[in-house]
């Protein structure tokens, strides 16, 4: 008798147990994702109590890697998955499948103090490449530049680096920083400076600079005339189910996408 | 003058890291315990012919990156063991520069150096068991050579090709193991990803073995062949479930006039994996293999080989990416030979082996700004 009610409370006890056990979401990758990505989940969890959502940067190449290895749930990322990263998955029974999930343009900043309002993408290279090296043979102050740029596994760094320097050497005096928070922080402190970073991260503390005498805004973001203008992704092995699917809905519903407008990123529609 | 071409050749191999945009520092060892023993013909038990330590691997490598379309990599392998002759020796794996932008198609990479060989299963194999790729293992074809290739993805991840010209003689060979060969390797590469989880592809290499078809005097050189690998590979992954199943065959032609020594010799490797992280949360798993090594039609060295491995895998180190740092292994592999031929040369006069390997593999690497 004692052994049935024992057996029946274990029973009870891991029923419980898993009743009310969290659902929990893995996400890791890119750093300009990852506002987003932390903003979305307060708000999802609020109304979801039952499902809990942890979160890390690294970079876009950290978090496909890991999506690739099976580890988490969601790669955040900046970029498209390349080809390479797309074989690896699949040939190890991984379907990688892209949500969009905001729009964003990279930025290309100088501290507030810069004339320079307009660079071309070819003087924008000449800047990286170390060709140029003084603001005043852009026609701005006698200063030299000092080029911020960007870490490798960045996604920000290689969108930057596909369309501004199209497989070029970026200098070797460049500082590479590992967020956007760290170069938009360092050239806001650093009067010659320039830098690049997603529109969510660009404050009045720095000067955003047009490009091709575009300037990045929701408008030229969304019919694609900014140059920099690109999608931010959220990926799942497979079609995303249950409570990943129920998140990512969540941000690409409209107010998902208002949390995407509040931190300064531009939404899908 | 050779302290000379030594000095600079360090200075080179300093200056070249020193002069990229980013410099990686990479290392992987394998410490290893191997309890090997084997049994005689008309042994009723096994005989302990090893027990030791050793330090199997100690790679050491510098990949510098000096743009985004050029990369290089320089790895040297020190290893140490009390049951090697000198007790240590010093091999130079691989020393490359990979150029994404020579020839304009997209994600096409060209490797110029002493690289590893798009043959079969080696470029893939990571050593989730202890024991080399079939390919490698019954020397088939060479783990790393001298050479160049062309090896690039097919859009949308479809798979990936490779396309090479090598030496054909691997990086481990000197002195009188030497194929003596001048002509070139050939080797072609495809792989193929139609859905998630399936793996199709296949290699192909042409190699020469024994210098000229000619001799000095213009007869014909009885040592002269040419070889034919080929390999065939299914991968299948699903959920826990990875297996790979490979066929390897070696074809190999004398002149006609010495056609007899013609042999073809074939290997048939399945490689399971069970991953059992989700179901216990430990990143544990189960791994086995199967090979049969047919060599019975080769007159120099007739045998058919089988060969069974059991293991574990536990990854207990991860990196940020969930690559595994830090693994412990532990191996059963039971060889036997079909025939009662074991006290041939190709057996080690021992009708059967087994051995007990467990291995602690480490590995690290730092990225450093330039």
């Amino acid at each position: 008798m004692n052994r049935k009610i024992l057996l029946l409370t274990l029973i009870l006890s891991l029923t419980t147990l898993i009743a009310f056990a969290k659902t929990t979401i893995t996400c890791s990758g890119s750093t300009t994702v990852l506002p987003i990505a932390q903003a979305t989940a307060e708000a999802f969890m609020d109304g979801h109590p039952d499902i809990n959502i942890s979160i890390r940067g690294g970079g876009s190449g950290v978090g496909i890697a890991a999506l690739i290895n099976g580890t988490i749930d969601i790669a955040c990322s900046s970029r498209p998955m390349k080809s390479k990263e797309i074989t690896q998955a699949k040939s190890k029974g991984i379907e990688p499948i892209p949500y969009a999930i905001a729009l964003d343009g990279i930025a290309v900043v100088v501290h507030p103090s810069n004339s320079i309002s307009n660079l071309t993408i070819k003087q924008l290279k000449d800047i990286y490449t170390g060709k140029i090296k003084n603001w005043n043979e852009l026609g701005g102050p006698n200063l030299p530049i000092v080029v911020i740029s960007r870490d490798v596994s960045s996604g920000t760094f290689e969108v930057f680096n596909e369309r501004v320097m199209a497989g070029a050497k970026v200098s070797s005096s460049a500082q590479l920083l590992a967020s956007n928070n760290a170069v938009t922080t360092t050239v806001s402190t650093t009067p010659g400076a320039i830098g690049y970073a997603g529109l969510g991260f660009v404050s009045s503390k720095v000067k955003s600079v047009a490009i091709e005498k575009i300037i990045p805004s929701e408008q030229t973001v969304k019919d694609g005339t900014y140059k920099l203008a690109r999608k931010l992704y959220m990926y799942t092995n497979g079609k995303a189910k249950g409570a990943v699917s129920q998140y990512i809905a969540f941000i690409q519903s409209s107010q998902g996408q208002k949390i995407v407008e509040k931190q300064g990123f531009i939404s899908l529609n | 003058m050779k302290k000379v071409i030594l000095i600079a050749l360090i200075g080179l191999i300093l200056y070249l890291p020193l002069s990229s945009q980013e410099l990686k520092i990479t290392g992987e060892m394998w410490n290893r315990w191997t309890m090997e023993g084997g049994k005689a013909p008309g042994d009723s038990s096994n005989t302990i012919l090893k027990n030791y330590f050793s330090l199997e691997r100690g790679y050491l490598g510098l990949e510098p990156k000096f743009s985004e379309t050029v990369k290089g990599r320089f790895t040297i392998d020190i290893f140490s063991s009390d049951a090697s002759n000198d007790g240590a020796g010093l091999k130079l794996k691989y020393a490359y520069l990979d150029f994404s932008n020579l020839i304009p198609i997209p994600d096409l990479t060209t490797t110029i150096g002493l690289q590893k060989v798009y043959f079969g299963t080696i470029y893939d194999w990571n050593y989730d068991l202890i024991g080399k790729a079939p390919s490698d293992e019954y020397k088939i074809a060479n783990s790393s050579d001298y050479g160049i290739t062309f090896n690039g993805y097919i859009p949308k991840g479809w798979g990936e090709y490779a396309l090479g010209i090598y030496n054909g003689e691997g990086y481990k060979n000197y002195g009188a193991n030497l194929k003596d060969n001048i002509e070139p390797a050939f080797l072609a590469n495809l792989r193929l990803t139609p859905v998630g989880g399936i793996t199709i592809g296949g290699s192909i290499m042409a190699n020469s073995n024994g210098r000229n078809k000619l001799l000095a005097d213009n007869t014909t050189n009885p040592n002269y062949n040419q070889q034919l690998l080929t390999d065939g590979l299914l991968r299948l992954a699903y959920g826990p479930l990875d297996l790979w199943i490979e066929y390897l065959n070696k074809k190999v032609s004398y002149s006609e006039e010495f056609s007899i020594k013609d042999y073809t010799a074939n290997c048939l490797s399945i490689f399971p994996t069970v991953k059992l992280k989700k179901l216990i949360g430990q990143d544990l798993d189960l791994v086995g293999r199967y090979d049969r090594w047919d060599e019975t039609d080769n007159p120099a060295n007739q045998n058919l080989l089988n060969c069974i491995t059991a293991g574990l895998n536990y990854k207990f180190m991860h990196d940020e990416s969930a690559n595994p740092a830090m693994q412990l292994q532990l191996n059963y592999v039971y060889k036997y030979y079909d025939e009662e031929e074991s006290s041939a040369q190709y057996a080690n006069k021992l009708k059967d082996t087994s051995t007990l390997m467990l291995q602690l593999k480490w590995r690290f690497n730092n990225t450093i700004t330039l």
